[in-house]
């Protein structure tokens, strides 16, 4: 052969080995809890290092762990929610592999500072009983996430469920049923000011709150969204979290990244091996403690400790051992369905002419879920008793308004009345959202019930936001709105501006109306 | 140079003979099939203690090209993956759980077994902090054996444990509520499953028979009913223990070799835990324990060939040197690590034998009840 020959075979033989070196990797979607927000940059540094495309979908834990039940497909490569209590509790078909804890994160009580000061708690030791005392004495409200949808909000609850009980190191079968807890329980719960299905999004909440004039005391969350707040606050000027550690023992996340084996071979399941490993690793760990987070033994020095907010990731702590799966599932349904502090949630539905067709059938078939109990009970978004629902399907007006309570026989004849609707006019969701207001004063007046406006619509109103605004700012500015889009044409400007103004939120019901609404349901 | 056509004639018969002799041999030879043809696919499940194991790029690397067999191993509880149905249904072709009892547990699933033989053992343990270790010398439960190691009365901790005892009252202090000692769910993983055993006849006095259950049954329900949620795997409850701290795991049940693989994986992590850590784990070896055993069941003669490749001596000083199983005899290998001489015991004594199966059953439907 000749040299020429030689040299183009060693050329192409080269050209070839690179070639395979750098091909672009996998396409990995992540299901992740929002708390993992922050560490977001290390997993798509890493993606790029390797030409992969990632993409991270942020849900609460809850959700991720019902997208591992057997029979529903996740899909996801890899799930990332804050506790692995979750997947072990769903995941009965062990799909879930290579499971290993990224962090560890209490679930703490960030206290306004100038409320803890009042309260006596700086620098004192205190336990959740001593929160207790204070939430039922109406010293203290706070913001806390959905236990039926995040971890942080499930960690808070069954944390003050021990304390109520009595035995704050561990809740047994059998301590549910007894009236008194329950009693005191439920008036523990009187406290939350504002729900919501997830903890970042509390957390901006919050920060949202200093800058509106909304003004929060409080909010159960882990231990590093509490520093990631202050963080925010301190640069906004604003006063920072005071950190709670209950003394008689804390909920602990591991937040735990496993892979889920969908068939994808060999290179998909290496690309996880490799991703886990990275972030891991010493220098990762170390970026990822720089965030308050807590991580494994000898990996990473944690952050140091602050006097001024009280948050010290090196703090030893004694924490509450979770309880058995058939307890924490009883805890959970008597939460959503007796504990929680009952919502007045104000359905506002749009049925104009462009709902016609595939929009329609959207929309009713989305209300046959959130009205049927044995539904909702399943994804544990049912509806209590206490519950006040209020359907109002509008065109360019208010079609009809019937107000029910959660009880099983009233949603049923409020979904019968709800599916005989069908789409005509114009669009004006304004004048609905004004008139939900003016439906919902005398219960919101008696201030036992967590309300919220949903307007679900498919596009833009007519008339303007000073009709609902108006009404809203009279009304002493208590209720968020929340949207849920839907539809091919959807804007959501306009519903934006309505959360933005009111402390809600928006929800993309494009792909999956029912979804959409299992979110909404978190929020109160 | 040119062949006749009968010496050509002969030469395919000869060579098609020795191909159908070299095949049967590869057949009978595993740890050289590895070199020829496409390595043979195997998938099943393996208790969480031996994902590290599985994971060994070495222990791969020798499985692929010694022996032509590439793994697909899952993690699963080892009581779960010889009785539940979703896993079973899988067609797993290999069970690798972590006692024998288990091997006729499988059966009694109607999981038809091709194959099956222990590859190694490893004793239960308690892990605990060097804290509360001291805790609970102090308190009495607990003896030093020389170095950071410890014997532990496991009857003692036991009834204070069933007595309600606080941490402080055991002598241990800085950790709030009840003393407790949790293993991972008996009903799913084999280490919790052992503990049950292992719980039931010390406290009924030797080795639990079905006609003395009914006496000692509550007061294990109590032991267990005080763990609160239990892992479904061992693996998992270990990594929650070094994860977790002495506020979060103060004591818990493992297998001995835990300790030794999580050491070696990152020997500098070691060092620095050992320099500076507020608490350092400690395994606390119970007087009496019981001895895991790590049955391979073939149920797919494809996987038969995996079990010599596992005794295969190479594979078996790998499991020592780097993930700390014991031989099939309960004996450690030739390589002593300097890193973790001084906490590991070299003879486990008092060791009690597993109950039967139906005891081991009965037990586990009252724990499941209770």
């Amino acid at each position: 052969m000749s040299i020429t020959a030689l040299r183009l075979a060693a050329g192409l033989v080269l050209a070839l080995a690179l070639g395979a070196c750098s091909g672009p990797g996998p396409q990995f979607t992540i299901l992740s809890g929002s708390e993992n927000d922050i560490l977001e940059p290390m997993v798509q540094e890493f993606c790029q290092s390797r030409r992969a495309t990632c993409t991270v979908k942020y849900q609460g834990s809850l959700d991720i762990a019902l997208a591992l039940k057997a029979g529903n497909d996740p899909q996801a490569d890899a799930v990332w929610p804050a506790a692995s209590i979750w997947i072990d509790m769903f995941d009965t078909a062990r799909r879930v592999k290579s499971v290993k804890s990224i962090a560890q994160m209490p679930v703490i009580l960030g206290v306004k500072r100038s409320k803890a000061q009042a309260l006596g708690w700086i620098g004192a030791k205190v336990t959740t009983k001593e929160i207790l005392a204070a939430v039922e004495g109406g010293r203290l409200k706070f913001l806390m996430t959905s236990a039926t949808q995040s971890n942080s909000g499930a960690s808070a609850y069954l944390a003050m469920l021990a304390a109520g009980i009595g035995k704050p190191d561990l809740i047994e079968a059998g301590d549910l049923d007894k009236s008194e807890v329950l009693a005191t329980v439920r008036g523990l719960l009187r406290g939350v000011e504002r729900s919501s299905g997830s903890s970042g999004w509390l957390a901006d909440l919050y920060r949202e709150g200093e800058r509106t004039g909304a003004r929060y005391e409080a909010m159960w969350n882990y231990e590093t969204v509490v520093k990631e707040a202050n963080d925010k606050l301190i640069a906004d000027k604003k006063e920072p979290l005071y950190a709670i550690y209950p003394e008689d023992g804390v909920s602990m996340g591991d937040s735990p990244l496993g892979f889920v084996d969908r068939g994808r071979g060999k290179e998909v399941e290496g690309f996880f091996t490799d991703l886990q490993a990275f972030l891991l690793k010493g220098e990762t760990q170390a970026r990822i403690a720089a965030t308050a987070r807590r991580v494994e033994l000898g990996r990473a020095a944690p952050l140091k400790a602050d006097a001024t907010t009280n948050l010290d990731p090196s703090r030893a702590l004694t924490v509450v051992r979770p309880p058995e799966p058939a307890v924490i599932q009883k805890a959970l349904s008597l939460y959503q369905e007796a504990l929680r502090r009952p919502s007045l949630t104000a359905l506002c539905i749009d049925v104009s002419g462009s709902m016609k067709g595939h929009g329609e059938a959207q929309l009713l078939e989305a209300m046959r879920f959130l009205l049927t109990p044995a539904r909702t009970r399943e994804v544990l978004v049912q509806w209590s008793k206490e519950d006040r629902i209020i359907v109002l399907p509008f065109s360019d007006r208010v079609l009809w308004m019937e107000t029910a309570g959660g009880d099983e026989s009233a949603q049923a004849d409020l979904l019968g009345k709800t599916l005989q609707l069908r789409a005509e006019g114009g669009t004006d969701f304004y004048t609905c959202g004004a008139r939900a207001l003016t439906a919902m004063k005398p219960l919101l007046d008696a201030g036992q019930h967590l309300p919220a406006i949903v307007i679900m619509t498919d596009g833009k109103s007519q008339g303007a936001m000073t009709t609902f605004e108006a009404a809203w700012r009279a009304d002493g500015r208590r209720v968020p709105v929340f949207g849920v889009t839907f539809g091919d044409d959807a804007d959501r400007s306009q519903v934006d501006n309505l959360a933005k103004l009111t402390g809600g939120r928006v929800f993309d019901g494009t792909k999956s109306l029912t979804q959409a609404f299992r979110a909404v349901r978190g929020y109160n | 140079m040119a062949i006749s056509r009968r010496a050509f004639g002969i030469g395919l018969l000869a060579a098609s003979a020795a191909g159908t002799g070299g095949y049967v041999y590869l057949r009978q030879h595993p740890e050289i099939a590895g070199r020829f043809g496409e390595p043979k696919r195997l998938s099943g499940f393996a208790g969480g203690e031996k994902e590290g194991f599985l994971a060994n790029t070495r222990v791969r690397s020798l499985l692929e090209r010694r022996f032509g067999l590439i793994l697909d191993a899952r993690r699963a509880g080892s009581v779960e993956m010889v009785r539940e149905r979703t896993l079973l249904d899988q067609k797993p072709q290999f069970l690798w759980p972590s006692s024998s009892v288990l091997v006729e547990l499988a059966r009694n699933s109607g999981v038809k077994i091709s194959r099956d033989q222990v590859i190694f053992n490893s004793p239960i343990v308690l892990y605990s902090w060097d804290r509360i270790a001291d805790g609970l010398v102090k308190g009495g439960f607990a003896e030093p054996a020389g170095g950071p190691r410890y014997t532990v009365d496991l009857l003692k901790v036991l009834k204070a444990i069933i007595a309600g005892e606080t941490w402080e009252a055991m002598g241990v202090g800085g950790l709030f509520g009840r003393a407790r000692v949790v293993s991972t769910d008996p009903n799913k993983s084999n280490s919790g499953f052992m503990f049950a055993g292992l719980v039931a006849s010390l406290l009924s006095g030797d080795v639990i028979a079905l006609d003395s259950l009914g006496r000692i049954d509550g007061e294990v329900a109590t032991v267990f009913r005080r763990m609160g949620y239990k892992p479904p795997s061992s693996g998992k409850l270990f990594d929650d223990y070094v994860a977790g701290g002495a506020g979060a795991q103060p004591l818990i049940v493992g297998y001995e070799n835990q300790l030794i693989e999580w050491v070696l994986q990152d020997a500098e992590r070691w060092k620095r835990v050992e320099a500076s850590a507020p608490s350092k784990p400690v395994i606390l070896y119970p007087r009496p324990t019981a001895f895991s055993a790590h049955p391979l069941i073939s149920t797919d003669r494809a996987a038969d060939e995996l079990i010599d490749a596992l005794v295969s001596e190479s594979l078996l000083e790998l499991a020592w040197e780097e993930h700390g199983f014991r031989g099939p005899l309960g004996t450690i290998g030739k390589a002593r690590n300097t890193l973790l001489q001084s906490r590991l015991i070299e003879r486990v004594d008092q060791v009690l034998p597993m109950p039967d199966a139906p005891v081991m059953m009965a037990l586990l439907d009252r724990l499941a009840t209770a």
